[in-house]
């Protein structure tokens, strides 16, 4: 019979653990779940870093965080939810001062051969007006506007108090619109 | 509702509303547009892979601290031993006389025997080297390990 040294016991030991990796999800219903949601979250990553290249990044992060998470989900939606807050707090802690995809305007590229060049410059509008709102309030009007979430569903996503989304959700319109005004304007 | 259309500066809430629905909107099909996220399959065996090594370096951690702890007993335990020797030596030194007295009475034979001579201090010498080495070669596997 062979010897069993120090190392050998070592070594099964961390291969049981990693044998042992327990996340959150099976992979079947994870990859469905990603599936549904991956577009959309890349989306809201872009928008509220306004920096792809984050986005990439900080997307493989937010599900691996979601994976590892202990939360009992009642749903899907509460599980998205939780999905986007774990978002919403990776731009918060990534956030650079540095907004590339706002200040850069838009890729004339990007945009498919028939459409108008007002097209262009209206999205080129939007991109710099919202460069111009504070995270919090590009986050909020875009999971309501875009995500089409109800309010408790932004209060859950933000951190926030459902009585007060409304009333945030008011000044962060009026506060686009006077600043897509002012684009507009020049 | 565009701005370009109604560039006017009192807008009600609802024209507002409906600005900023439509901006957004148009947005969210531009980020669709670039939208390019990673296959569920990649993100899947990615997450498993930095698990995996997440749970083997949480296995690691406490042989570290163990290893850690033992050398610092040794140590402390090594400097005790060390200090109490001192100590003992201090405090009997006479009785330390005695017996060397009867030690040299009881090896007479051997009384001959320089031990200060050149040909006794290198296996002296030797054996306390070796002690030395073999210590630090001790201590080098419990680091490695």
């Amino acid at each position: 019979m062979a010897d069993v040294t120090f190392l050998d016991v070592r070594r099964l030991d961390v291969e049981h653990a990693a044998a042992d990796v327990a996340l959150a999800m099976d992979e079947d219903a994870f990859r469905a779940f990603y599936d549904r949601t991956a577009g959309a979250l890349w989306g809201y990553l872009s928008r509220i870093s306004g920096d792809r290249q984050v986005a990439d990044d900080l997307l493989q992060e937010a599900y691996y965080r979601l994976l590892k998470s202990t939360t009992a989900f009642e749903s899907e939606s509460h599980r998205r939810n939780y999905l986007y807050r774990i978002a919403t707090n990776l731009v918060n802690d990534s956030r650079r001062g540095a907004r590339p995809l706002f200040e850069s305007g838009i890729d004339v590229t990007d945009i498919p051969a028939p459409e108008a060049h007002a097209t262009v410059e209206r999205r080129a509008d939007v991109r710099r007006a919202m460069g111009l709102l504070k995270p919090r309030e590009r986050a909020m009007l875009w999971l309501a506007y875009a995500q089409g979430s109800s309010h408790s569903e932004i209060a859950e996503v933000l951190g926030l108090k459902t009585g007060s989304i409304k009333l945030l959700l008011f000044r962060a319109r009026r506060k686009l619109a006077g600043l897509l005004q002012r684009e507009v304007a020049r | 509702m565009s701005l370009r259309s109604r560039p006017g500066p009192e807008l009600t809430d609802a024209q507002i509303e409906a600005i900023v629905a439509d901006a957004i909107a148009t947005e969210a099909s531009s980020a669709r547009a670039e939208a390019a996220p990673p296959s569920s399959a990649i993100v899947w065996w990615r997450a498993q892979m930095r698990a995996r090594q997440e749970a083997a370096r949480a296995v690691e951690r406490p042989l570290t601290i163990v290893h850690g702890l033992a050398i610092a007993c040794a140590a402390g335990l090594a400097l005790s031993l060390i200090g109490t020797a001192v100590a003992g030596v201090r405090g009997s030194t006479g009785w330390l006389l005695g017996v060397y007295q009867s030690l040299r009475a009881a090896l007479a034979p051997l009384s001959a025997v320089d031990f200060t001579s050149g040909w006794m201090m290198v296996p002296m010498t030797a054996v306390l080297v070796s002690l030395v080495v073999a210590s630090l070669a001790a201590v080098f596997i419990l680091v490695d390990e």
